[in-house]
């Protein structure tokens, strides 16, 4: 879970009740836009939020948290990885489906 | 609970039922119903906060549920491949109303749902269980949905059908509680022709039915195929082996494999390890020595239950025709003739036929299905096929018993709902895990990658200059998508966050089964459908003369030539 990666990360889960994404927010509440996200670029940040998701899991709220490389664009923090991408969006190959539908995805 | 339903056949209550179709007797009913009582049960305590996600983990895996990228999968089973219209019609109606309009058919003849919410699946299996259908087995260390031939009790090329057998399989390995924590998943395929199309020799256990000298009806046993990141092609531990000891010799296998399969490092328990690792001479000895035992007890079925599960796949009453309508239409219009000489197999009896329907729109996703495709499908099938419906493993559908001067009516109506692409074994007929666009363990996408290769390749008189041609595409080397038995395999990898793809060639599923190589560097993914193009424009120029298949000059020319072509080295 507390995979060290390089540069500045995001903290992203999976809700209980429907599986959705969403991102992990510096109020550590919970965005469906990774541009809301809390761009984490200390460890004593990444400890921080983490154990503020770490929370949400013990409430059972999110399945689980992960970290996931970001960077800071104009509209905020954006994942780096097509894995991260993908899942902030949704299928590239049903660009009907998924939050990207709503016109939501960073 | 098949000692229990040995001793009371007497008892069972056939409803209304199709000719050609296993239904479920009251045992079915009531444990599949008090699955997904237990099932709402641990989903309530679950949003309750009664039980964690480690120990609810396991409860949701052995009921197929999964958590992918975006939300939870469901993976349904469709055993042995086999639908009726009435259950094509409640899967439609699960995808509308749980999902979002579309399901995914699997390389393992299972249908997937990508969006399901947790705390709508108790409602969604309930309604699968009033039409027979479950997700039961199809994840975890136990033994999988039993796959066969898609073509089983229709093709004139089959010495039996495999289906009474696998369903004889399903019941015997459903919640079997000496196989319900094995070393890994375990997956069985059963066919009764020449021709494999259910990669036995792919498969953990593959049954082969044959005859021996005396035409007694038997198996070949072939143990320890597998794909993953070690591929194996199976191995012949037994010739023959009378039908009537099919389930003690099974339950002989699955003990040697569970008392010596691997436990400690997942990517060594499969049982193609175990058997390499004992080295297949001692396996096939233990398994002998453990069916020696095996047999003495009342393990096999008794001939009045085969009888009983036999009785339901009696084919249906197809009278024997000679008409010429669909020749004679096809004489006027040439997408019907590449259709009818593409899609419609020999069916064992005379002017009939079976029906593949390409999941493989050209530009489109591999083995997905709308809900109003799928009510198209089971339409036709109950108008034209007594019902029935297959799912192939190559991710199509297929109607299995269609009187030949139906045809063209068939063939429109597929064409309206873009069910009509005359691809079927060709090129663009491509296998593909769903990959990193909805797969939590996927490395690169492979859903665009088939995309692209079938808009490049689009034309169907190129297509069928070309010839049989198997493309199979995994996003990773878990190999969902069976690269390793591509004629031209593709793996995704990921190379510091880039999606790149290796290109494998000469693998076979088939009766010749073999294993792909390597022949180098991934390409990205702009590039991989020119490497593609570059394979091909070799093969075209190299082949010994039209009759040459892809495969069969890549194994006379070896892969020397084509790495030459992609990479400049020999």
């Amino acid at each position: 879970m507390a995979k060290k990666l390089k540069g500045p990360q995001i903290i992203l889960s999976n809700r209980l009740d429907d599986g959705r994404v969403q991102f992990l927010t510096k109020d550590t509440s919970w965005s469906f836009q990774a541009h809301d996200a809390w761009l984490l670029v200390s460890e004593d940040e990444r400890e921080a939020a983490m154990a503020a998701a770490q929370a949400f899991v013990q409430s059972n709220q999110i399945v689980d948290a992960e970290f996931a490389e970001a960077e800071l664009t104009e509209a905020g923090p954006r994942p780096t990885h097509p894995k991260y991408i993908i899942q902030n969006a949704g299928p590239t190959v049903r660009r009907d489906l998924g939050y990207q539908s709503e016109g939501k995805a960073a | 609970m098949l000692g229990l339903r040995f001793a009371a056949t007497w008892v069972i209550n056939l409803k209304e039922r199709l000719p050609d179709m296993y239904a479920y007797d009251h045992y079915d009913h009531a444990i599949v119903n008090a699955r997904v009582d237990e099932f709402r049960d641990q989903v309530k305590r679950r949003i309750a906060g009664e039980i964690s996600e480690e120990e609810f983990r396991p409860m949701r895996l052995q009921n197929g549920l999964y958590l992918q990228l975006h939300a939870y999968m469901l993976r349904v089973a469709i055993p042995y491949g086999t639908l009726s219209s009435t259950q094509m019609r409640k899967l439609a109606h699960i995808a509308r109303v749980y999902d979002k309009g579309y399901g995914h058919f699997t390389t393992r003849q299972n249908i997937q749902y990508n969006w399901p919410k947790l705390v709508e699946t108790p409602d969604l299996l309930d309604e699968l269980a009033s039409v027979e259908m479950h997700a039961i087995q199809t994840s975890g260390n136990c033994i999988r949905n039993v796959t066969t031939d898609q073509f089983a009790g229709a093709t004139p090329e089959e010495v039996d059908d495999p289906r009474p057998y696998a369903e004889l399989i399903r019941q015997w390995s459903t919640f079997h509680p000496e196989f319900a924590h094995l070393p890994r998943k375990f997956k069985i395929a059963v066919t009764g022709a020449s021709k494999d199309r259910a990669a036995i020799r792919w498969h953990d256990i593959g049954l082969i039915l044959k005859t021996d000298k005396e035409g007694q009806l038997g198996f070949e046993i072939v143990v320890g195929g597998g794909m993953g990141r070690t591929p194996v092609i199976g191995k012949t531990i037994r010739d023959f082996l009378p039908k009537a000891d099919l389930l003690s010799y099974l339950e002989s296998i699955l003990r040697v494999y569970n008392a010596w399969g691997d436990r400690k490092n997942k990517y060594r328990a499969r049982i193609k390890i175990t058997l390499d690792d004992i080295g297949e001479a001692e396996f096939t000895r233990l398994v002998e020595e453990e069916w020696e035992r095996a047999r003495q007890t009342p393990l096999d079925a008794p001939a009045v239950e085969e009888a009983r599960i036999r009785a339901m796949f009696t084919s249906p009453p197809l009278e024997v025709l000679n008409d010429t309508v669909a020749e004679d239409f096809a004489t006027d219009n040439a997408d019907f003739k590449s259709w009818l000489n593409n899609a419609v197999a020999d069916h064992k009896v005379p002017g009939h036929g079976i029906v593949t329907i390409s999941l493989k729109p050209h530009g489109g996703i591999p083995g997905d299905a709308s809900a109003e495709q799928m009510e198209i499908v089971a339409d036709l099938a109950e108008r034209y096929s007594s019902s029935e419906i297959r799912v192939s493993h190559e991710q199509n559908l297929i109607l299995p018993h269609v009187a030949r001067h139906d045809l063209p009516t068939i063939w429109e109506a597929l064409k309206a709902a873009d069910l009509a692409t005359a691809n079927v074994g060709l090129l663009t007929d491509i296998i593909a895990c769903p990959g990193l666009d909805y797969c939590a363990l996927a490395n690169a996408r492979s859903i665009p990658i088939a995309q692209e290769l079938g808009k490049h390749f689009d034309d169907l008189a190129r297509l069928n200059d070309i010839g049989e041609l198997k493309i199979k595409i995994s996003g990773c080397i878990n190999s969902c998508g069976h690269h390793h038995a591509g004629h031209i395999g593709i793996l995704g990898v990921d190379r510091k966050g880039e999606e790149l793809y290796q290109i494998m060639l000469g693998g076979s599923g088939a009766e010749d089964a073999s294993r792909a190589e390597l022949l180098g560097r991934g390409f990205p993914a702009d590039e991989i459908v020119g490497a593609v193009q570059t394979v091909i424009d070799l093969y075209l120029d190299h082949r010994a003369d039209r009759e040459e298949t892809f495969l069969q000059a890549v194994r006379r020319l070896g892969t020397s030539p084509f790495k030459e072509a992609l990479y400049g080295t020999g």
